[in-house]
């Protein structure tokens, strides 16, 4: 009855709801696809024939590099809430129509001692068991810590890794116990790095620490002009870091003194690499610098035509690079030489890894592309996706 | 980067966080100053629409007429209308333009306070490639979320409480007063269906977005009530026309005029002397005319003609 006398009132209410549903999705789509969602771009790691990578369904994927064979891990559980609309403050990862609905995951797994170390984004650290994927261990294991983006470093029977609380935490690597932590002024995001009993680390406070090992008391610290997202490199006595102000800088690994910076045309996230005493930086402003590794001197520069933010991998004296459109390219280091060697059309943030002569690249796509470098061809595709 | 991003979208990021840095790195005073900044660069275009839509308003009592009258000839009916905007000098088209014109700047802000937050790890990664190469703007990033106590990138109750109540009210001083059942309906629904979605938004969106709203709605009340005065909110405190408003009702005037004084064309006669009331919303003897203009209150039908709903033959 009601419906009868107010059938027009009723059509105009639901067409005002639709209508402005339809504008909010279409302005949020933008948010959506360009990244409002945490999705994840967790690079792999071989260990005993075995690829370990974290998927954006929140699941730690183990893949036999022989046969192809999956292997997945129970999925991260996400915090208590994730916002209505998926786009708010998003605290683990999905609720977006393009994005999978699980916890996202950022950094590389580590592996030692048939132990897999992997941060969540729902701020909680896991120990799986490398052969059956079984949690050992999830620190915290109540609560949750800050969203983690940092991926995590193994020495010494330790655990060492980040947390967007600004808190570096050193755990026991067969307990999940905390042994200390360190406080920096921002978020971390940067992946600890460890060079003898020194450990490396960038915060969005602009610094980069180094501190020991056993205690986390600070050696020295190293002050830039912007924030610090990306994972250091140490090489010879030497820490390379690339900041937020678009610089790369090259420290003493002793004192932290500056040796000499390098400016980009845009920020520098991805991990440098060092072969041969040069430096391979790739930076977002879609270029690959080549520097002297002693003295910075620029020795020759390659426009990949997009930005980088995945780090490379060294294959048979080549460098390989994937730019963010997912054009993988090899640079031979002998002769300076960039060559295309596929374009896999997905887009590519995280980095890549590489095993006997393979390339392994993580789409975001919930897809494992494996490229041969040697003949420069697409073997397969693997997809992460568990239900596939 | 197409033609969007680059003209409108990068332009927005870049000043949004040039802002920051001068604003105390301080992003909600960011928000806040853009904000405004925009709201005075598209005043012009605001008052016109507003202008419009309350000459739109006025005369909306004879349309209501020319509707009851024209119910079964609806080529009539638009003929009929489309003669009363062009000769009362109303644009149909006058609230729409100023508003479409206006649409992508809000959208442009919207997006560009979504991707400054850079909530997610892949939205800072994104906004790089919007960045103009000054090294302000470089070192800002990322920027902090916090202001006043609450993180800008999460959903907000007290925010989204202080954006549906003041939508709410802007809604209330726009609304018409009428007496028609149907239209009443339709301004309840509107006067509660805006602020509880906004209100809802506000709590899933980014609270940065919710800032945003609650300042535009702020002074969308302050230039509401600079033009037709407190509407709904206060029905007795009627504003006098402003000086671009009397152009409209002048208009109105001229055209209802020409109706009494040709009264083989026209179905509605108009005293002159009451044509002025025009746009006093909140009259009270406008009311006790079943709240019609007081013009439309002397309405006089031709004989034999009252009550009929045939379609005029010429």
């Amino acid at each position: 009855m009601w419906f009868r006398h107010n059938k027009v009132l009723l059509i105009k209410t639901l067409l005002l709801v639709v209508m402005l549903l339809m504008v909010m999705s279409g302005l949020t789509g933008l948010g959506c696809i360009r990244g409002l969602q945490p999705i994840g771009w967790s690079g792999g790691i071989v260990a005993d024939g075995t690829l370990f990578v974290g998927s954006a369904e929140g699941k730690l994927v183990a893949i036999n590099i022989a046969d192809g064979s999956r292997q997945w891990s129970e999925p991260l559980k996400l915090p208590k809430s994730t916002g209505g609309f998926g786009c708010a403050a998003p605290s683990a990862g999905g609720g977006c129509a393009q994005a999978p609905a699980g916890v996202a995951i950022y950094g590389t797994p580590a592996v030692s001692d048939c132990l897999v170390y992997l941060g969540g984004y729902n701020g909680k650290i896991y120990a799986f068991n490398s052969s059956s994927l079984e949690t050992r261990w999830i620190y915290p294991r109540e609560e949750s810590l800050e969203p983690i983006v940092s991926g995590p470093a193994v020495a010494q029977g330790m655990v060492y890794i980040a947390s967007s609380d600004g808190k570096l935490y050193a755990l026991d690597a067969e307990t999940g116990d905390k042994e200390w932590e360190f406080q920096t002024g921002d978020k971390i995001w940067s992946t600890p790095v460890i060079d003898g009993d020194v450990l490396f680390i960038g915060s969005f406070d602009n610094k980069l620490y180094a501190l020991s090992i056993t205690d986390g008391s600070k050696k020295w610290e190293f002050e830039t002009e912007g924030a610090i997202a990306a994972t250091p490199l140490a090489y010879d006595n030497k820490v390379y870091i690339g900041s937020f102000d678009r610089y790369l800088y090259a420290l003493d690994a002793t004192d932290g003194s500056l040796r000499w910076k390098f400016m980009g045309g845009n920020w520098f996230w991805a991990k440098p690499l060092v072969y041969d005493d040069v430096i391979y930086a790739g930076c977002l402003d879609g270029k690959v610098y080549a520097l002297n590794a002693r003295s910075g001197d620029k020795i020759a520069e390659f426009d990949l035509g997009s930005p980088i933010s995945s780090s490379p991998v060294v294959v048979n004296g080549s460098v390989i690079f994937a730019s963010r459109q997912g054009v993988i390219y090899a640079l031979d280091t002998n002769n300076s030489e960039l060559r295309q060697l596929v374009d896999i059309e997905k887009e590519v943030y995280g980095p890549l890894s590489a095993s006997e002569g393979i390339v392994y690249i993580h789409t975001q796509d919930l897809k494992l592309h494996l490229v041969d470098v040697n003949t420069g061809t697409k073997l397969k595709t693997i997809s992460l996706k568990s239900s596939e | 980067m197409n033609p969007w991003e680059l003209i409108i979208l990068q332009p927005v990021i870049n000043v949004l966080i040039v802002l920051t840095h001068y604003l105390f790195d301080n992003f909600g005073l960011a928000i806040i100053a853009l904000t405004i900044i925009v709201r005075v660069i598209t005043l012009p275009l605001t008052l016109k629409q507003l202008r419009a839509t309350k000459a739109m308003q006025t005369l909306q009592p004879k349309i209501a007429e020319l509707q009851q009258k024209y119910a079964k000839d609806r080529q009539r009916l638009a003929q009929e209308q489309m003669r009363l905007y062009k000769e009362s000098g109303v644009s149909a088209t006058g609230c729409l333009v100023p508003m479409l014109v206006q649409m992508p700047i809000w959208i442009a802000l919207f997006q560009s306070i979504l991707l400054s937050l850079a909530v997610a790890p892949e939205s800072l990664l994104n906004l790089s490639r919007y960045l103009y190469s000054w090294p302000i703007v470089y070192s800002m990033l990322p920027l902090s979320s916090n202001f006043l106590g609450l993180n800008l990138a999460e959903g907000n109750f007290v925010l989204a409480i202080l954006v549906g109540g003041t939508m709410w009210l802007q809604q209330k001083m726009v609304t018409p007063v009428t007496t028609d059942a149907r239209q009443q309906a339709q301004s309840r629904m509107m006067l509660w269906m805006m602020p509880l979605m906004f209100g809802f938004f506000c709590l899933t969106f980014p609270s940065g977005l919710a800032l945003y709203w609650l300042v535009s709605n702020i002074i969308s009340i302050v230039i509401q009530y600079y033009v037709t005065g407190w509407g709904a909110l206060a029905p007795s405190v009627a504003k006098q026309p402003a000086g671009k408003d009397k152009k409209y009702l002048r208009r109105i005037t001229q055209v209802e005029q020409a109706s009494s004084e040709a009264p083989v064309e026209a179905d509605i006669v108009v005293p002159s002397s009451e044509a002025g009331d025009y746009g006093r919303s909140g009259d009270k003897s406008q009311e006790r005319r079943g709240g019609y203009p007081p013009s439309l209150g002397a309405i006089r039908r031709r004989p034999g003609r009252g009550g009929s709903h045939r379609p005029k033959r010429r």
